[in-house]
């Protein structure tokens, strides 16, 4: 998932070790609701999908996004990839 | 700074920018404060904003109103707004804002309350605008509204007395009306932006409900843009004058080769788009754009296209300054500016050639360098979206704006502009290759002769059998050139034929195409041929100019390389050069000796 985790560092200009499934909102300063959604159009953009409302708005932490993404057909080959 | 390609981009810019402000204060030549009120969400505009006008070395200040607070901003006087005291202020109030429940419902009303609603929307609006006009003197960018394109009563929307599409496309007229002799406010026309984009793709719909975001976020970057076209006058940092290169810019081909016959412009698929951005350039011409010229060519070759091709849409008379000379396009558009007393900095220069683009950049980094596509029939449109002409009208002021500049310039003295030169040569990192002919090569080599008219000294037109038959034989040489540098390959390119003597070689034919002309590849060439004349011990090398119509651009080679001159006959020069008088390769180009 070397895409996901590139674009969670760009565009939430986190740090790499902090990427992981139970990293939340609250733990990463530029991940206010408007950077939520930044990450979700960028990630429709790279990977050619459409999130439902519901599913943009139902993110709480890492874990979430690449569930959602599974979901739609995104694999995950490797967990540990991103952690 | 990265180059923004996706909005968090310039999120991450931004981010950047705020930590060292001060930096990019002193960077930027002018500096704005700009206030954006806005009737919806406004994240993004800070950050968008700020990176269109450090791109176009502006340093901004921002101020992003209050969500959907515009009202209370604007009327109350100690409003965080005023204190900010905005030099542009950019009103954006969507059309569902306005129209509130009626945007769904247009017709649970009557047409005579519809009517009277637009009064009232152009009451407030205008006397909102008049309440900032009273505080201070900002320009104001008041943006109109956007047509609905659907209508609840489909296609009997145009049978309505006065109907919902109606209701706002009288809105904006009607204001438009109200501020046309207004030189403070300007009506930002966001309907026909909305057009441009296709309405259908102006909102993101998850993003509306999600976060009330009534723009997609990806047109952020193109509504600043449009915003940045009325910074730009405001500034003063509007383009004035459009320099032109003439062949595969104006007409497709090159006119010394194919001709006034053979270049393409007019009717033809090749020609159309030439034509009709030749029609373009003169529509900006009639709204008071400088047009100049700045093109290697022979000039009568230029004034017979001028005078003769039925297509020519461009006059002579439309260009204020005409550089067409075999001169360097940096040194002409320095001419250019000078004769026509504007800065480099109004100046937007238009070539084909990525390479002469890139010299014109680098030795001014403010004039305004369109980076025209490969294929011309993207000319006109790439030439249509440059949104740097625009003024709030003509002034005596900006006239003398520009005499300053050009003084500015002017003290820079030739010397150092000759030094620009060379550094930008060795920049480009040339390499050389020279090697004898080859099977391989002499089709090309022939080629060459055959069609090469500029930089042809005797302009002997050779077949292959011609090039064999020399190259096989002793008393001849056969030289071929190739040049690459990190713009690209320019391929086998330059070619000479040197006839053997004991004492004396002579240059039978010396050829470059023009491609290649200006960078110093001819003197790599010539100090080539010297140094194998010296190892065969040989006296002089003789060179021949015959003149022709068309090769005036090599007429001063032999002259300017130390060459002298010790006969003529009728029009046929014969030069010479001592073969012992040292010849230095120029040290910036690499040369590859096969």
């Amino acid at each position: 998932m070397k895409r996901l985790k590139q674009i969670l560092i760009n565009v939430l200009d986190i740090e790499e070790e902090q990427i992981k499934d139970e990293t939340t909102p609250d733990d990463v300063e530029n991940w206010d609701s408007f950077g939520g959604l930044m990450l979700a159009l960028e990630l429709e953009k790279e990977f050619d999908i459409q999130f439902t409302t519901e599913e943009v708005a139902g993110v709480t932490c890492i874990g979430d996004i690449k569930y959602y993404l599974k979901k739609h057909g995104i694999d995950l080959v490797n967990k540990n990839e991103i952690s | 700074m990265i180059v923004p390609n996706n909005i968090s981009d310039y999120f991450r810019n931004y981010r950047e920018f705020e930590k060292e402000p001060k930096k990019w204060e002193q960077q930027c030549s002018k500096s704005l404060r700009i206030a954006v009120l806005s009737s919806f969400s406004n994240n993004g505009f800070k950050e968008i904003l700020t990176e269109k006008c450090l791109q176009s070395d502006i340093f901004p200040d921002i101020y992003i109103g209050g969500y959907n607070q515009y009202f209370q901003e604007i009327i109350n006087p100690d409003s965080a707004f005023h204190v900010f005291s905005p030099q542009m202020i950019v009103l954006f109030i969507d059309t569902s804002s306005l129209l509130g429940d009626e945007y769904l419902l247009p017709y649970g009303n009557s047409e005579k309350y519809r009517k009277a609603w637009v009064e009232t929307k152009i009451e407030e609006l205008t006397s909102l605008v008049q309440t900032i006009k009273e505080k201070c003197a900002a320009k104001i960018v008041l943006h109109n509204f956007e047509v609905p394109s659907y209508s609840p009563v489909g296609i009997l929307e145009s049978k309505q007395p006065f109907g919902l599409m109606k209701t706002i496309k009288d809105l904006n007229n009607r204001l438009q009306e109200a501020y046309k002799r207004d030189h403070q406010v300007f009506v930002f026309d966001f309907e026909t932006f909305c057009s441009k984009i296709g309405k259908e793709n102006i909102i993101d719909h998850k993003m509306y409900y999600i976060g009330d975001f009534r723009l997609k976020l990806d047109l952020l970057p193109r509504l600043c843009d449009e915003y940045l076209g009325y910074v730009k006058p405001l500034l003063g940092m509007n383009k004035k004058c459009i320099v032109l290169d003439l062949d595969n810019t104006l007409w497709g081909g090159v006119i010394g080769e194919d001709e006034i016959n053979g270049i393409h412009l007019g009717l033809t698929m090749e020609g159309r788009p030439f034509w009709e951005l030749q029609k373009f350039l003169l529509s900006l011409y009639q709204r008071g754009i400088i047009l100049a010229i700045n093109s290697k060519n022979n000039y009568e070759d230029v004034l017979q296209v001028f005078k003769d091709h039925p297509y020519m849409v461009l006059k002579e008379e439309h260009f204020a300054a005409l550089r067409i000379n075999w001169n360097d396009k940096v040194t002409n558009i320095r001419e250019i500016a000078e004769e026509l007393n504007i800065g480099t900095d109004s100046l937007v220069f238009v070539d084909d050639d990525p390479l002469n683009r890139e010299m014109v950049k680098s030795e001014f980094p403010e004039v305004l360098v369109v980076d025209l596509p490969e294929d011309p029939a993207l000319y006109l449109s790439t030439m249509q979206n440059v949104n740097d002409f625009n003024t709030f009208q003509i002034t005596n002021e900006d006239k003398n704006k520009g005499k300053m500049y050009v003084k500015q310039r002017q003290r820079k003295d030739y010397q150092k502009e000759f030094t620009n030169v060379t550094e930008y040569l060795a920049r480009l990192e040339i390499e050389v290759t020279i090697e004898e002919a080859t099977p391989f090569t002499i089709p090309r080599l022939s080629q060459l002769t055959q069609k090469t008219n500029q930089y042809n000294m005797t302009t002997r037109r050779y077949t292959e059998e011609d090039i064999s038959s020399f190259a096989e034989q002793d008393g001849y040489h056969v030289i071929a050139l190739s040049v690459k540098d990190k713009f690209g390959d320019n391929g086998l390119t330059g070619m000479c034929v040197i006839k053997k003597d004991d004492a004396t070689w002579e240059i039978d034919t010396w050829l470059l195409s023009c491609r290649i002309i200006g960078r110093k590849i001819e003197d790599v060439f010539l100090a080539y041929v010297l140094e194998k004349a010296r190892k065969n011990n040989v006296t002089f090398l003789r060179g021949i100019f015959i003149p022709s119509k068309k090769n005036h651009p090599a007429r001063s080679f032999f002259k300017d390389h130390g060459f002298k001159k010790n006969d003529v006959k009728d029009t046929m020069e014969y030069w010479e050069y001592d073969v012992n008088k040292e010849y230095p390769y120029p040290t910036f180009i690499k040369l590859i000796r096969r």
